[in-house]
């Protein structure tokens, strides 16, 4: 007797005719939800880690000032002095009534700088702040 | 002599076997540009900005005072008292808890004052301790009040902890003139 090896009559193909659907829809999702640097970075620093963190949740609210270890501070796209923060901030929170400061500053900055921003940023009533953390691990 | 042009029988199609390529390129393009980068940090408001010659003296009560003082060194004192920075919290809570149900003109106010030669990581790590107190406390507050965590309550809810029964008080000293 002859046995016969039993064979799917199906074709034994991965379907591939949806992939780039599937690979076009992963695309858009990436598109939508990147958002491009707008900013380069001209300091260097890093941040401090905390526990207490919170998320900000509207990020178009958001304005950046940095400080590197050299202790330089760029606002937004420039380098800038401290006394010509307050200025431009005012002109920004008039545009933006509810504008959130987010500070990434160095974390062996001293206080005194920090300190200078901060009334700064009082002065140009811009008094909504983010102090940039990482989680701590 | 009728003429019949001649049709070839080709199909006619777009050739989309490569779309599938094309498609993984951008998306490899997009999936390595990408900067997640999520904005998370230490939440504050900052004091109104008043000038130094109309700045008015307004005495606190000491009970309803939690001075932290940062020096240059990193050393902490509340109250007058060197303390570590992992001792805030045990340091805070109970006066924090004792003042749930009264109102807000008596609930306690965390001020931090520091020097100007202060790390910044230090101010940050006092900071966080003292949130995370607060935080804790709302958390307890919830859990004995409403049976639920504070990331389950309704906005309702939500809003009697953070704004009537603990609100999160902080105030930064005036920095000094420096002569």
């Amino acid at each position: 007797m002859k046995f016969q090896k039993k064979r799917a009559q199906t074709k034994q193909e991965i379907p591939t005719s949806s992939m780039p659907d599937i690979v076009f829809m992963l695309l858009l999702f990436f598109m939508v939800t990147t958002t491009l640097r707008e900013v380069d970075v001209y300091v260097q620093y890093q941040l401090p880690q905390a526990e207490a963190i919170e998320k900000i949740e509207n990020k178009r609210l958001v304005s950046y000032i940095w400080v590197g270890k050299s202790g330089r501070i760029q606002l937004e796209d420039a380098i800038v002095k401290v006394d010509e923060i307050q200025p431009i901030m005012y002109k920004k929170r008039q545009a933006l009534p509810n504008v959130i400061v987010s500070l990434r500053i160095d974390k062996n900055s001293d206080m005194g700088i920090v300190t200078d921003i901060q009334q700064e940023l009082r002065k140009a009533d811009a008094r909504r702040i983010n102090y940039s953390a990482m989680v701590k691990e | 002599m009728p003429m019949i042009k001649k049709r070839g029988l080709r199909e006619a199609e777009i050739p989309n076997s490569s779309m599938a390529d094309i498609a993984f390129l951008l998306l490899l393009f997009f999936l390595v540009s990408t900067t997640i980068d999520v904005d998370t940090g230490i939440g504050l408001t900052l004091p109104e900005y008043i000038p130094p010659e109309e700045q008015e003296f307004a005495p606190l009560s000491k009970d309803r005072m939690a001075a932290i003082l940062v020096n240059a060194d990193g050393e902490v004192l509340l109250n007058g008292e060197i303390i570590t920075i992992p001792q805030i919290e045990e340091k805070l809570k109970p006066r924090i808890e004792a003042k749930i149900n009264l109102p807000k003109k008596k609930k306690l106010v965390v001020s931090i004052k520091t020097d100007r030669r202060t790390p910044y990581n230090i101010y940050i790590q006092v900071l966080d301790a003292v949130k995370k107190t607060y935080f804790d406390v709302q958390e307890e507050y919830a859990r004995a009040t409403y049976g639920k965590g504070l990331d389950d309550l309704n906005e309702e809810e939500l809003n009697d902890i953070k704004k009537n029964k603990i609100p999160i008080i902080i105030s930064l000293a005036e920095p000094e003139v420096v002569k």
